[in-house]
C-alpha cells in the first residue's frame, strides 16, 4: 500500500511523463501535484479535467450505460493525457492525472503502470 | 462606460463562465454594494456580511502572520460563499451551487477579483484627480459614499 506522496511519485517517474496530479472531481482541487512547473500548471489541469470526467459521467449517464469509467485517454500533438478514476471505497470521487510526453513515452507501459499504482494507492 | 458599468460587466462574464454560480457581487470594503448580478434583493445584506467576515479575515491572517487578505470559502449545506480581495479597496462575493468546481472557481475568480480591483482603483485615482482639480465635479464613481 502507498500514501498520495509515494503513489505520485510513482507517477513521475513514469517513462515521458511531465506531471501528475490526484485530484478531487467533487470539487476541482488536487489532493497532490508532481512536476509540471511552468509549461503545465497542474492546478488548473485538475480543475479543467475535473469538467471533463464530470461532463463523461453525464454524458454515460444520458446513453444509459451502467458503467464505470476506467480511464480517459487524451492525444494531443506532443502529449498523451491519461486520466484514471479511483475504484476503492475510500478513493471514490477522485482521479489519477498523468501528462507524458509523446516521444518519451510508452503508452501502453504507461497505462499498465497507472493502473498498478491505483491499486496500490491508498488515500 | 463608468466603472459600475464595466465592473457588472465583468460579474457577468464570470457568471457566464461558470453557470454553477448562483450570484456574483462587487463591494466595497466598508461594505456598500458596487454592482450585483441577481443576489436576489439581498446584495445589501450580502455585502454589509462580506464587510464583516472581510474583518474578521483580516485580523486573522495579520494576527497568524499570513500577510494581508486575499480569499474566504465558506461552504454550506447547500452551497458556497467566496469572498475575494479585489485591489486595495473592493472584494468580489460570489455563491455557489454545492457541485461547482471549487479549482476552477478559484482560478476564475481570481482573475476576475484583480480585473475589479483595478477598474476600481482606477475609478477612485480618477474620482481623486477630479476633485483636487475641480471640486464642483461630480462624475459617476463606483463608491459614492466609501467613507461614511
Amino acid at each position: 500500500m502507498s500514501n498520495v506522496e509515494t503513489a505520485l511519485k510513482d507517477a513521475a517517474s513514469i517513462d515521458g511523463a511531465i506531471g501528475a496530479a490526484l485530484v478531487d472531481y467533487t470539487s476541482g482541487m488536487a489532493l497532490g501535484t508532481i512536476g509540471g512547473g511552468k509549461e503545465l500548471d497542474l492546478n488548473v489541469a485538475a480543475a479543467g479535467n475535473t469538467d471533463v470526467v464530470r461532463a463523461k459521467v453525464r454524458a454515460m449517464e444520458m446513453l444509459n450505460i451502467n458503467e464505470e469509467i476506467e480511464d480517459i485517454l487524451i492525444t494531443l500533438g506532443s502529449q498523451y493525457h491519461l486520466i484514471r478514476l479511483l475504484k476503492s471505497r475510500t478513493s471514490q470521487g477522485l482521479f489519477l492525472y498523468l501528462a507524458l510526453s509523446k516521444d518519451r513515452a510508452n503508452l501502453a507501459m504507461a497505462r499498465h503502470q497507472l493502473k498498478k499504482i491505483e491499486a496500490d494507492l491508498e488515500v | 462606460m463608468t466603472a459600475e458599468a464595466e465592473v457588472l460587466g465583468e460579474l457577468r462574464r464570470l457568471r457566464a463562465r461558470l453557470p454553477q454560480l448562483t450570484g456574483a457581487l462587487a463591494a466595497s470594503a466598508d461594505g456598500l454594494v458596487l454592482a450585483h448580478d441577481t443576489v436576489d434583493g439581498a446584495a445589501e445584506s450580502v455585502a454589509a456580511l462580506t464587510a464583516a467576515a472581510l474583518g474578521v479575515g483580516r485580523r486573522l491572517t495579520e494576527s497568524t502572520g499570513q500577510g494581508g487578505f486575499r480569499e474566504l470559502l465558506v461552504r454550506g449545506e447547500d452551497g458556497y460563499v467566496a469572498t475575494y480581495a479585489a485591489g486595495g479597496s473592493a472584494v468580489l462575493t460570489l455563491l455557489a451551487e454545492p457541485r461547482i468546481n471549487v479549482g476552477r472557481l478559484h482560478l476564475e475568480a481570481r482573475r476576475s477579483s484583480t480585473r475589479i480591483g483595478e477598474l476600481v482603483d482606477r475609478a477612485l485615482e480618477r474620482r481623486d484627480l477630479n476633485r483636487s482639480a475641480t471640486p464642483r465635479t461630480t462624475g459617476p464613481t463606483p463608491n459614492p459614499n466609501p467613507n461614511p
